[in-house]
């Protein structure tokens, strides 16, 4: 099985894409001639030339909302925000168009709409670049959230982004593109709302999303010379979510800790516990434990940074302290 | 909120603490990392920071008290705040409160023995976890005779299920072993004078070696080592070693060897946990270092990475910390393999018991002048003897050989550590 890069994936996914279908395009700032600001669109304008990789003005707003009527005529946009930071400037676009306008027509106008951008933490780019909002994009109705780990999971997860015919936010870790990983010759997909074991174990469930599954992953390995068996879950997607996978492991292991980039206060973890606390209640063994960013803004510093980020050392300890393992 | 402080696990195997002194009293600010007590472990006295910012609004454990691991010494709030009820319930358990100076009333004992069925009051104030009451109800286990090991005190899935384990071990005690209380002893046994108590040290070590000698099958192998050529590099080097500091010992370069040894046959650098081999990157090493109350093995942490003159300083100075008590948690549970020497006493050789989670340790004696066979001449050579006790479930004679003779190789040939570095 050929290894590819979390970059190549999408950019493999985003190739075939074009390739095989005539009404997909993409278009967003340095897509074309700078060729993607994280590369992942090298080489993409001389092969597809202007019309179909498009280099947009500085105005999210307006990326996002050409994008949403060329979804509505019936082209497939595949539209890039540099950094979800960005879409801020889009989110009335997104949030009061791309995600409603199939409901408020009745179904009678679609929006297959992929936005892909980037999001996360960690790479010493300030307050304002490295914030996480998917789960703000999550807690609306009509927006498919895409978190892909691994390269896998992201050129599985983007070809089903493009076929869908609903709006889809498809986040990329900002330290994930360089993540490599088994990616088949053959074509597969995987389909929204299907979280992966990644590791399985009968004492502790992980839980995460994204980047902090490797974290997640590191603190199995931690766990493991203390004797604990943990299971890592990898959601893949926040919107729809897999409650039945978390729910099973849980009935397993008793125990389980949530791990996210975003804030602590109104992310995604509180929208997880709620889940577990509602279907699983009387199977844990103690209370469900939560590992966020500390609520402020992000250092620049790296030391800084990275104190306040999820770490496997205080899943560790928190498991410690929730469970006493 | 007000947010528990609990004793600390310190180390492998530590099950409970003693506070022996407040840095703090109730009322002042702490801040997280600053230190506010000092707690008597197993095998040291280590400093206790504070896990978080705030007042200590409440000292529950008085200066002498021992706690068990994960319950509460204290409380930090915010300045003011107000102290949970559970908190001062316990309070109330406190020597010092009047309504407890007074003698327990006599009719306590004629107290009926609890309803199968609790009363709904009892059961709230049970801190008990959902499936520990699920189970408990299912096995019909009295959650009101169990204590609870968990954080704060709560009964946890593992506390129910060792009471199902103890329900049908005593069931088998009472019927089939004989009975052996202590007024059934012969009179001249009983007359012995007091049982001496075991200090925490002692109970550490007794805890610690009987489950290692209980559950890992040792195996040893012993070899005689020609140290001519060791000593000879030692005493060059430290001829050309100005600092003190960096003197090399023969520990030294026995650690050293022996790291150089497990990097080649790594087999040994591993724990056995849970029917698991989990093999261990870092590569630390435990000594073994002995004072009149008994014996403790921290570790140099990241060997595998250091030269011999690091090793030399990391030794000197965790010694050093192991005296006045300020060794690092770490360093007491991190070790991954041991090395026990005994060469400042008269003896020739002893084999060691394995510290767990480790699976093995090497033993050395004293460096004794023995007659040697070298070309078939009869000559007169320093021999140290060495033996390496190892875990049988993680590896076979073969893989302690190749262990023992590896360092063998190298202290016999100490340039050979030169290589590779």
């Amino acid at each position: 099985m050929p290894k590819m890069t979390l970059r190549e994936a999408i950019s493999f996914g985003l190739t075939e894409a074009l390739d095989n279908d005539s009404d997909v395009f993409l278009m967003g700032e340095d897509v074309g001639k700078f060729e993607g600001s994280y590369a992942v669109t090298k080489g993409f304008l001389d092969k597809y030339g202007k019309d179909r990789v498009r280099d947009t003005p500085i105005s999210e707003s307006a990326i996002v909302g050409s994008g949403i009527g060329a979804a509505l005529i019936g082209l497939k946009p595949i539209i890039e925000i540099m950094t979800i930071n960005f879409a801020l400037l889009a989110i009335d676009q997104i949030v009061n168009h791309a995600a409603k306008l199939s409901y408020m027509s009745d179904g009678q106008l679609q929006v297959p709409i992929v936005i892909r951008t980037v999001t996360g933490g960690g790479a010493q780019l300030g307050a304002t670049h490295s914030q996480n909002f998917e789960n703000w994009f999550a807690s609306v109705p009509g927006l498919t959230v895409v978190t892909p780990s691994d390269p896998y999971d992201a050129l599985g997860l983007l070809r089903t982004s493009i076929n869908s015919p609903n709006p889809v936010i498809f986040t990329e870790h900002a330290t994930l593109y360089r993540t490599q990983g088994d990616v088949p010759k053959k074509p597969y997909s995987i389909p929204f709302g299907k979280a992966k074991i990644k590791k399985s174990g009968t004492d502790i469930t992980l839980i995460a999303y994204s980047k902090s599954v490797h974290t997640a992953l590191e603190a199995a390995d931690l766990l493991a010379l203390k004797g604990i068996s943990t299971e890592v879950i990898d959601l893949r997607t926040l919107n729809p979510l897999d409650t039945e996978t978390i729910v099973n492991s849980i009935k397993k292991t008793n125990r389980a800790i949530v791990i996210e980039e975003t804030w602590k206060t109104g992310g995604f973890n509180g929208e997880l516990i709620a889940r577990i606390q509602e279907n699983v209640f009387d199977s844990l063994d103690g209370p469900v434990g939560r590992i966020n960013s500390d609520d402020v803004p992000s250092p620049y510093s790296g030391n800084l940074e990275s104190s306040i980020l999820p770490s496997a050392n205080k899943i560790v300890d928190l498991a410690h302290d929730l469970y006493g393992i | 909120m007000a947010e528990d402080i609990n004793m600390p696990q310190m180390g492998y195997d530590m099950t409970e603490g003693t506070v022996v002194r407040w840095m703090k009293s109730e009322g002042e600010s702490v801040s997280t990392g600053e230190i506010i007590a000092e707690i008597e472990t197993d095998k040291a006295i280590v400093e206790f920071e504070a896990p978080t910012t705030g007042t200590l609004l409440k000292i529950t454990a008085k200066e002498g008290t021992t706690v068990p691991v994960g319950n509460p010494i204290g409380l930090i709030g915010d300045s003011g705040e107000k102290i949970p009820s559970s908190t001062m319930n316990e309070d109330s358990n406190d020597n010092t409160s009047p309504n407890i100076t007074k003698p327990s009333p006599p009719n306590v004992t004629k107290t009926p023995p609890p309803l199968s069925k609790s009363t709904s009051t009892k059961k709230q104030s049970i801190k008990i976890s959902p499936i520990a009451r699920q189970i408990a109800e299912e096995n019909s286990i009295d959650i009101t005779q169990l204590i609870g090991t968990g954080p704060g005190n709560r009964i946890n899935k593992k506390d129910v299920l060792d009471a199902i384990d103890d329900t049908s071990e005593t069931t088998i005690n009472e019927t089939s072993l004989p009975n052996t209380k202590t007024e059934d002893l012969p009179a001249e046994i009983n007359a012995s004078p007091e049982p001496q108590q075991l200090d925490k040290m002692r109970q550490q070590i007794a805890r610690v070696t009987t489950k290692s000698k209980q559950e890992i099958p040792h195996f040893y192998v012993s070899t005689e080592i020609n140290m001519s050529n060791t000593l000879e590099l030692r005493k060059q080097l430290n001829e050309a070693l100005s600092s003190d500091n960096t003197r090399v010992s023969i520990n030294d370069i026995l650690i050293k060897a022996s790291v150089m040894a497990l990097k080649a046959f790594p087999k040994l650098n591993a724990s056995f946990i849970n029917e698991t081999i989990q093999q261990h990157s870092q590569i630390n090493i435990g000594i073994a270092i002995g004072n009149t109350n008994g014996l403790i093995m921290p570790a140099i942490l990241d060997c595998q990475n250091k030269s011999l003159e690091e090793i030399a300083i990391a030794t000197k100075d965790l010694i050093a910390r192991s005296k006045n008590g300020s060794l690092r948690s770490e360093e007491y549970s991190g070790g991954t393999f041991s090395i026990s020497n005994l060469g400042t006493f008269d003896v020739d050789n002893f084999i060691a018991i394995i510290q767990p989670p480790q699976s093995a340790v090497l033993a050395v004696g004293k460096i004794i002048k023995k007659p040697v066979i070298k070309d078939d001449q009869i000559k007169i050579a320093p021999i140290l003897t060495a033996t390496i006790s190892a875990d049988h479930r993680i590896a076979d004679g073969v893989d302690g050989a190749q262990l023992l003779t590896e360092i063998k190789r190298l202290l016999e040939s100490p340039l050979l550590m030169l290589l590779n570095e």
